[in-house]
């Protein structure tokens, strides 16, 4: 067995940089979902107010895509579920 | 077929022909029943989604279109109205959307501005932009009139 070298301190903090960027929630355009119930499943879900929602749901139709929410990975899968349970497009990510 | 609100909150279907009859069994016939996976190839494979979350997906799924045909095909043998109130929209509202999703996955109307008149001319192409069309209406119904606050 070969013996692997540790990273160097500056590529830990790198590594450790890296994961401890949050998970994204990504809603994706599609075009089938009506706006209005795209609106309402954020709501639903995240609890956004009707204006933060239709805001969200906005950036979905003209940016094809938007981050709905972030944090932590077990969450984030969560929410995917929830948001495929209504079929909606969407995916996780890690942030930038 | 005669749509209408009703004094309920919920949605009344009238169907008056054989044809609205066949419109409303089509809407299991439309559905794709690989959503679930399809939704899951846009995870990535750590998550292992196809595993875990698309087979309960799958069986949400199902029942959504099995309780649409079973209340529709209950409805034309008593030939009774359909209705949809607050307790089963979110079936009807699934099932419908899984049809159009699948339409939607075959043909690529994509947004109903943007059809190619072109390809209207295949007309199982345009009698499935139709019955899309019709499905979509019926989800405008829903949420105005039955899943409103």
């Amino acid at each position: 067995m070969n013996a692997v070298d540790a990273p160097a301190p500056e590529t830990r903090a790198r590594i450790k940089k890296k994961s401890d960027k949050p998970w994204q929630v990504v809603v994706l355009d599609d075009p089938v979902n009506l706006m209005e119930y795209v609106s309402r499943v954020l709501t639903n879900i995240f609890g956004f107010s009707r204006e933060k929602a239709e805001e969200l749901m906005m950036a979905v139709h003209q940016k094809g895509r938007a981050v709905v929410w972030s944090g932590n990975r077990e969450k984030a899968e969560m929410y995917v579920n929830q948001l495929h349970s209504a079929q909606l497009h969407a995916t996780l990510d890690k942030a930038e | 077929m005669t749509v209408g609100p009703t004094v309920a909150g919920g949605l009344k279907l009238v169907p008056e022909t054989e044809h609205d009859w066949m419109l409303l069994i089509g809407i299991a016939g439309d559905s794709d029943s690989d959503l679930a996976g399809r939704l899951a190839g846009l995870m990535d494979e750590d998550s292992m989604w196809d595993e875990i979350v698309a087979p309960e997906l799958a069986e949400e799924f199902s029942k959504q279109r099995i309780t649409v045909v079973k209340e529709v095909m209950r409805a034309k043998e008593e030939e009774d109205e359909i209705h949809i109130l607050k307790g089963s929209v979110d079936v009807w509202y699934g099932a419908l959307n899984q049809a159009r999703l699948a339409l939607e996955d075959k043909y690529r109307f994509g947004a109903r501005e943007d059809v190619d008149p072109k390809m209207l001319e295949d007309s199982s192409a345009r009698a499935a932009y139709f019955r899309n069309n019709f499905y979509s209406h019926i989800q405008g119904l829903l949420l105005q009139y039955v899943m409103g606050d």
